[in-house]
């Protein structure tokens, strides 16, 4: 009963952002100066630039605009592309999203991987040259942005040593086509997440071997790689599996500087590009919907603290 | 004084008889045995002590001044004008007179980068400023007055730490256009909420220590407990702060201007720079690689000195 209480009012809360978070995109989007269609109606006559501006709406006052804007948003319904004709946000999600997805799950899978054995090298190693090999690494790769990242393996592997093409993206066909333009992003975007879980890991799993119950089970004569594996591990996984979602979350905006590095096809790429033309409604309709997938990952990663570690409970409603 | 006078009895080689005033007992009142013989040390002075012994923070320290002093005096050492415009020496590889070679106006890239780096710290200072005045008076009032207006204050910043970071900044970069004012707005907007829920958990967790409570049972005033207790035991606290969002705020920088959307026009920063050599790297790499080793040395630099920064300024690590 109380679990539910709590999730009803999480939810609550949840809508009640999102709705925030609507709104303010909504006005800061109404106050930006200059709009999408100026430039498109500049040589066409009056007429015809009305009739333009009728058709996006933006011919009416801001408050019924955003009346407007809030009903089409209960109902999915986000508008139409000012600079792309027929395209809606929910076209481009589906368009852009499996690229946007296959390149976050790449980068991932590789990233977290590595950069969890890195992290075990590092705590079960504490003060030996592993360590600080790892210490080193991640510092490094923590202190070089992704950005640089990509530029310099597309000018050392692609320009220079043609091994991978420069730019672009498999065009059509499964998940696993096209994988030579798949390798550089890839790499370029994994290497934050093999800073990150290394840290993340060595921290958590040098916190559990202070714990008595590792010296417990050290005396009851365990080996030392079992007591590793069964004991320090399994209770070290708690903060990496709540980090999780959040990863997944951050990989959605993270992409857009590899995205545009590599003139890859996805959300990021298409998000700054709108950005940029101040295609409003897809702004507005890119915002909400990442925005909705970051409250719920937020959310997400609440309960699944509460699931993966048995010490915190849901009480009252209060974390 | 004791142990001395031990040494000498069992050293053979220096056997002598001992003087009347020797063989007294040490009589207690010259032992002072209340006196703390140790030089008394600060907070800040251990720290210090700590810090100093740590070589990768050290190698990070001098790392920074020599950046500093390299930003600072770089151009005059040099000896080039950074808006000079040189038909004659456009794209030039890095030699003598160029260091850093030049761009493709014929304008000295060291000087150029020295003066972009100073603009992208000065930004990276006001910013991380900003966060912690605001992330201090914010977390300070939700410590204060507790109870509903803490909770309400905190379900704001619940909200504000949903907002995706790159997406607020991109719109309201969007909105208050490509110049500094927009760009420190777009940036700070929603970066202070970490620092106000640190200050806000460390000052309810100070409130609630013993000798907080016993300061205040021995009828020290509040300015007192917040000068003698409170602020030293925040301070740390922002500094590993400071240290962490300024690499952030120079980074975010970089990014806008490398997405288009940061600073434009005569303005020279380290992400100006970088965007401008991109267009370059297939001929002149140098365009490129040198502002961006500049970014790459100052943030690890920055995150090298908050790494040991974290060990000396936490006293359970002695």
């Amino acid at each position: 009963m109380n679990v539910a209480k709590y999730l009803l009012k999480r939810f609550a809360v949840m809508v009640l952002t999102l709705y925030i978070i609507a709104t303010a995109t909504f006005f800061l989007l109404a106050l930006t100066p200059g709009d999408a269609l100026s430039q498109r109606v500049e040589r066409l006559p009056d007429k015809v630039a009305e009739r333009l501006y009728a058709r996006y709406g933006l011919d009416r006052p801001v408050m019924e605009r955003y009346w407007i804007t809030m009903k089409g948003l209960l109902r999915g319904d986000f508008g139409e592309s000012i600079i792309y004709e027929g395209e809606t946000v929910q076209s481009i999600i589906r368009e852009k999203g499996p690229v946007s997805a296959r390149l976050g799950i790449q980068q991932m899978l590789l990233g977290v991987t590595l950069g969890l054995l890195l992290g075990i090298l590092a705590a079960v190693g504490k003060g030996n040259v592993w360590d600080y090999l790892v210490v080193c690494i991640s510092i490094l790769l923590i202190s070089v942005p992704n950005l640089i990242f990509a530029l310099l393996l597309q000018q050392v592997f692609a320009g220079k040593l043609h091994w991978f093409p420069v730019i672009g993206w498999p065009a059509e066909g499964g998940w696993f086509s096209g994988w030579e333009y798949t390798v550089l992003p890839t790499l370029a975007g994994c290497f934050g997440y093999i800073a990150s879980y290394a840290r993340l890991l060595k921290a958590a799993m040098l916190d559990v071997m202070g714990q008595d119950y590792i010296l417990t089970a050290e005396s009851k004569g365990l080996s030392h790689k079992e007591v590793i594996l069964h004991h320090v591990l399994r209770n070290s996984f708690i903060p990496i599996i709540t980090r999780l979602p959040m990863s997944v979350a951050m990989c959605i905006t993270g992409s857009f500087f590899v995205e545009s590095v590599f003139s890859i096809p996805g959300l990021g790429l298409y998000y700054v590009n709108a950005v940029a033309a101040k295609d409003v409604t897809i702004v507005m309709g890119e915002t909400v919907i990442i925005a909705a997938i970051y409250i719920f990952v937020i959310f997400l990663t609440d309960i699944l603290y509460t699931v993966v570690d048995p010490r915190i409970r849901i009480s009252g409603g209060k974390r | 004084m004791a142990e001395m006078t031990a040494r000498r009895i069992s050293l053979p080689a220096n056997r002598r008889i001992l003087t009347e005033e020797e063989r007294r007992p040490v009589s207690t009142d010259r032992l002072n045995g209340e006196q703390i013989a140790r030089r008394q040390t600060t907070y800040w002075r251990e720290a210090w002590h700590r810090l100093r012994k740590n070589p990768i923070a050290m190698a990070a320290l001098v790392l920074l001044v020599l950046l500093l002093f390299m930003i600072l005096l770089g151009p005059a050492l040099s000896g080039q004008d950074y808006v000079n415009i040189n038909a004659k020496e456009k794209n030039r590889a890095p030699d003598a007179v160029h260091w850093f070679g030049t761009d493709t106006l014929g304008r000295d890239l060291f000087s150029r980068v020295c003066v972009g780096s100073r603009l992208s710290l000065l930004v990276a200072l006001v910013c991380s400023g900003i966060q912690i005045l605001i992330g201090c008076a914010y977390g300070g009032a939700m410590a204060y007055f507790g109870g509903r207006v803490d909770s309400v204050m905190m379900r704001i910043l619940e909200i504000l730490n949903s907002f995706p970071y790159l997406l607020v900044t991109l719109l309201i970069m969007m909105v208050l256009g490509s110049n500094i004012t927009g760009l420190l707005v777009a940036m700070c907007v929603t970066s202070w909420v970490g620092t106000a829920r640190q200050m806000r958990g460390q000052i309810m967790q100070l409130r609630e220590s013993e000798y907080v409570k016993a300061a205040n049972m021995m009828g020290a005033s509040p300015v007192r407990v917040i000068v003698r207790h409170l602020l030293p035991n925040t301070i740390s606290i922002l500094i590993l702060d400071l240290c962490s969002s300024i690499p952030d705020y120079i980074f975010t920088e970089a990014s806008l201007s490398f997405l288009g959307m940061g600073l434009s026009g005569d303005v020279i920063s380290l992400g100006v720079l970088i965007s401008a050599g991109k267009t370059k790297m297939d001929f002149y790499p140098w365009q490129l690689l040198c502002p961006v080793a500049v970014l790459v040395i100052a943030v690890l630099a920055f995150n090298m000195l908050g790494d040991g920064l974290r060990d000396a300024l936490d006293p359970r690590t002695r």
